[in-house]
């Protein structure tokens, strides 16, 4: 009996003492990885009076939004002083077409090869798998050929059609392994019933995939939005996307370094990013276990 | 209402032969089940019917029309799916009604049709419901709701009642035979519980490794089956097996095997019917003689001078195993175990030596090489 006694607080105290370990190390690794967004979020709000003489990592005087309003419409970007305005709305008009798109394309795609298995689907997902693979720099040359013989180059549409060829391997993926868990019965019953492919799809496999898409939206939306390289690479002044245009705000200097201005474009270039993880986070989570926890 | 031809159908995965050639004629108003093991191609028949795989040869028809190349959702024919495949995101009554929702039935017309389905199943309250919301057995209604609102020539069903548990199982059946009577469509169901297969079949096929064993109405599968395979899988304890000798005894053809009474290890011999003239060729040779346990009871003198040819010899008892209604005895016969039936009332104690009977109109020979039914 005693010896159980010793032995159960005895493991109560090891217990207690591995808690606090847990404990400590997660709140040093939430420190480092909030830290910097501190320090870019104090910032974005001092002056530069108080950016010169004050701390890194004090927190501003009082909140003054002075570089936001700067940054966003006044800042100059190259030659141009519009502020990051108008290339903001460049890349809003370049993701969501290219996240809706490549989502719906990878959707069918994914059905198809799943619930519709022809001779060979085995093959042609393993090359579309391969597309993941392909890293960007390699397709730079002939994309740009593309676009120049399509007649998109410098131009929104452009970089969609990039995106949406660039993100089909991603989304077939995702929706070829969320169907693979849907029974395949459900398809048959409704072959049965008398639904065609794009019926089937539409009222029944559609309505199944709130998950996956969330899943998709999320890593298509950072992926385009995050996007530099093809931005760079295939659109210049006007049409270029809010990330390359970041770039060039930070580096055109004309005097002083006005830090709380590019902090603050910035967190505007991020904004987007985080808020669709905030909003959809959770959704993102349960879709990735979706298909663990369904059994 | 239809008559279902398949003839020499086949179908291979690639290489791989699953169907080497089934022949089955259905009558209207019929209802086949299609009994096998795991693995032995009735579901991909099943499917075949319902046009949801190739036909690799051969031909199916429905009243005559031939099928290969027509649209499962025009064949005029419906399925239940052991998974019940209710689509998860409509509601019940849109489920059972999606058939009818395809074909461009008005709206009131469909409504009616649902609920009139629903009805028949007890499903009238749960219509507003999604399959989610619902318990097994309900699904399992739903699934067969759905197939009986489109009014099909031929109902398919693929194991629809193997999900559930045992007493709803039993339910379910019962129900199911009372709609095939109602509506006396023909229908096809695949299961590999022999049970079911019994109580629900006007004709059983029996399958293995895709070839169909034995083709016949259940009583004539259990009395009569074609060969071991067959004689083992159906019935509950199994036939009981027995290798033995055909011998001629004073003018009679029987069999004759060894077995353990009072201490003594010696020969029994059990007379075969009189018609069985044809078996003189097998004098002297080795069989298996098949006799199910209910045909192995206690010594009856009273029965023993009726009309059917029963036969009795004594045997050691080795174990007893009470069920309630009988008690299975097991017995060794030719170095085989044998179950027998015994009247609670009349076993005797394990070690003892007691009196049997065997029907011998209930028994079957077979060829212990090829063990086709002799
Ligand atoms: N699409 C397929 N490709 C290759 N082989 C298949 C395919 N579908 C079925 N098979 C094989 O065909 C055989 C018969 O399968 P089937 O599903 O008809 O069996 P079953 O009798 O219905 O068994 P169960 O009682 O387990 O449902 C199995 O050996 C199976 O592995
Ligand atoms: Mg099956």
């Amino acid at each position: 009996m005693a010896d159980s006694i010793a032995f159960t607080s005895d493991r109560t105290l090891w217990h207690r003492i591995g808690r606090i370990g847990i404990y400590t190390l997660l709140a040093v690794f939430a420190f480092y990885y909030i830290m910097p967004l501190i320090v870019i979020v104090s910032t974005s709000m001092k002056d530069l009076d108080e950016i010169r003489t004050g701390h890194l990592l004090s927190l501003p005087a009082q909140i003054n939004l002075d570089a936001w309003t700067f940054a966003w419409s006044e800042a100059c970007i190259g030659v141009t002083c519009t502020g990051l305005k108008p290339y903001f709305w460049n890349s809003l008009a370049m993701a969501v077409p290219a996240v809706l798109i490549s989502i719906m394309l990878g959707a069918i795609t994914g059905y198809a090869l799943t619930k519709f298995r022809f001779r060979g689907a085995n093959v042609i997902f393993a090359m579309i798998l391969f597309g993941c693979f392909i890293p960007f720099q390699v397709i730079l040359l002939p994309m740009a050929t593309s676009l120049g013989y399509l007649g998109v180059a410098n131009t929104i549409p452009g970089l969609v059609l990039v995106h949406v060829v660039y993100g089909l391997p991603f989304t077939t993926l995702f929706f070829r392994n969320y169907y693979v868990n849907i029974p395949d019965d459900l398809v048959k019953a409704a072959t049965i019933d008398g639904a065609g492919f794009f019926t089937i799809f539409w009222k029944i496999m559609l309505p199944l995939s709130l998950p996956i898409i969330v899943v998709t939206i999320i890593w298509q939306f950072t992926q385009i939005w995050n996007d530099f390289l093809f931005g760079a690479s295939f659109t210049s002044g006007g049409n270029q996307p809010v990330t390359v245009a970041l770039n060039n705000l930070v580096n055109t200097t004309t005097g002083v370094k006005r830090y709380n201005v590019d902090m603050a474009a910035a967190l505007m270039t991020a904004a987007p990013t985080l808020l669709v993880y905030i909003f959809a986070g959770r959704y993102f989570v349960r879709g990735l276990t979706a298909g663990a926890v369904k059994g | 209402m239809a008559s279902l031809n398949i003839r020499n159908v086949k179908k291979a995965f690639g290489p791989m032969e699953v169907l080497k050639g089934i022949d089955l004629d259905l009558d209207d108003g019929e209802f086949l089940v299609l009994l096998g093991p795991s693995g032995c191609g009735k579901s991909t028949l099943l499917n075949m019917i319902a046009g949801l795989d190739s036909i690799t040869s051969g031909e199916i028809t429905i009243d005559e029309r031939v099928l290969n190349n027509v649209h499962p959702k025009d064949r005029d024919i419906a399925m239940v799916f052991q998974s019940y495949a209710l689509y998860p995101n409509m509601t019940v009554g849109r489920n059972i009604g999606f058939g009818l929702e395809m074909r461009k039935v008005a709206k009131a017309e469909r409504d009616q049709k649902v609920q009139d389905a629903a009805r028949m199943l007890q499903i009238d309250h749960l219509l507003d419901r999604k399959p989610a919301q619902l318990s097994g057995g309900q699904r399992q209604r739903v699934a067969m709701g759905r197939a009986l609102v489109r009014d099909p020539k031929i109902f398919l069903f693929d194991e629809p009642l193997s999900n559930l548990d045992a007493k709803l199982r039993v339910e379910m059946r019962t129900e199911i035979k009372k709609l095939h009577q109602r509506l006396g469509t023909t229908m096809v169901y695949v299961t590999h519980d022999q049970i079911e297969a019994m109580t629900l079949a006007s004709r059983i096929a029996i399958m293995k490794d895709g070839i169909v064993q034995q083709f016949a109405p259940p009583q004539e599968v259990y009395e009569k089956p074609a060969n071991m395979y067959v004689a083992g899988f159906v019935g509950a304890p199994a036939m009981n097996f027995i290798p033995a000798t055909l011998v001629a005894e004073n003018g009679k053809l029987g069999v004759s095997m060894q077995r353990t009474a009072k201490g003594n290890r010696s020969d029994v011999f059990l007379a075969l019917n009189d018609e069985r003239k044809e078996l003189a060729d097998w004098v002297g040779r080795e069989l298996v003689l098949g006799i199910r346990p209910e045909s192995v009871t206690h010594k009856s003198e009273a029965e023993l001078n009726g009309t059917r040819n029963l036969q009795h010899f004594d045997c050691q008892v080795d174990v007893l195993e009470p069920t309630g209604a009988d008690t299975l005895t097991y017995i060794e016969l030719g170095g085989r175990e044998v179950i027998a039936r015994v009247n609670p009332h009349n076993t005797s104690n394990p070690g003892e030596t007691m009196d049997f009977m065997v029907d011998m109109d209930k028994a079957s020979l077979f060829d212990p090489k090829t063990e086709q039914r002799i």
